[in-house]
């Protein structure tokens, strides 16, 4: 039961973008470099990011990536339903697959969907802001350094 | 992110051991027939169910296998953890995996996202026994049973 590499990558490089789009566009080369995550795999990423409405870009020389979005409007949901697909621990097979009266109907309805349910609740309840005050902190920043 | 074939069955077929085994040793032969999972496969979870004390055999042509304790003793998070090892959803949160961490361990702010996920996954298998589970069984077919007399 594992993340993929998309949703993990994908949810740091985005605190790096929202950190830094103070100074403006970031190109992905910096953010790359910052996290040390491959330019090419970011690229791929941000793709769907942007097909996605939470990032817009700029091509050229001063060109890169900002959000599209204040960061307190986006939630950490919204980010990884769109990188790693639905959040359910199991497949949508699973559930209808479950017939009534059987042991894996009371499985699922008493352990797997509430994981489910548990889960999407978190990460709904998480913007992507709260983690970009966490990160300041952590790094020593201070916190009103985005808005300047 | 899913959770792999390991972890469901083995539930499953615990649940099912729990309800069938009352007082006599139940084979997996029959748990197989009746969850319409491969013997083979449930065999191998056995094996780790047994190693963690969760199921105990014994062989033989009147042997077979019952839970090692109470059903309610037995959590829905001992059977999946048994079965399929770490729940953490990315490898850092393992903690003799740290060296595997992408970054900064302490400052990473992703980390703790993850960890919040974790702690939801165990939560709730560590709420649910198996006991739980077959009274939800034996529920629903004793309810089968007299709908279907009256």
């Amino acid at each position: 039961m594992k993340l993929s590499t998309k949703g993990r990558y994908g949810l740091r490089a985005l605190v790096d973008l929202a950190v830094h789009s103070y100074k403006g566009h970031q190109p992905l080369a910096q953010i790359a470099e910052r996290q040390n995550i491959s330019e090419i795999y970011l690229e791929q990423v941000f793709s769907t990011l942007r097909k996605n409405g939470v990032v817009k870009s700029i091509k050229g020389a001063q060109g890169g990536y900002l959000l599209n979005e204040e960061p307190k409007n986006i939630t950490i949901g919204k980010i990884l339903r769109i990188l790693e697909g639905d959040l359910s621990i199991v497949d949508e097979k699973v559930r209808s697959d479950s017939e009534e009266k059987s042991v894996a109907y009371c499985v699922y309805e008493n352990v797997w969907r509430k994981i489910d349910e548990n889960i999407n609740e978190l990460v709904d309840s998480i913007t992507l802001e709260e983690l970009v005050e966490d990160y300041k902190k952590n790094h020593g920043l201070l916190p009103n350094m985005y808005h300047i | 992110m899913k959770i792999s074939t390991k972890g469901r069955y083995a539930l499953e077929a615990v649940v099912d051991l729990s309800y069938h085994a009352k007082d006599e040793l139940e084979s997996l032969k029959s748990i197989a027939k009746r969850l319409n999972k491969s013997k083979n496969y449930l065999e191998q979870l056995f094996v780790l169910l047994r190693q963690n004390n969760i199921v105990v055999s014994i062989r033989g042509s009147q042997g077979g296998y019952k839970l090692a304790k109470e059903a309610s003793k037995i959590t829905a998070g001992d059977v999946v953890r048994a079965v399929e090892g770490s729940l953490a959803p990315v490898a850092c949160l393992d903690f003799s995996n740290k060296e595997q961490c992408c970054g900064d361990y302490e400052k990473c702010v992703t980390r703790v996202v993850w960890k919040k996920m974790m702690d939801e996954i165990s939560n709730v298998l560590d709420d649910v026994t198996i006991q739980d589970l077959k009274d939800c069984y034996e529920k629903m077919n004793k309810e089968n049973i007299i709908e279907y007399y009256i």
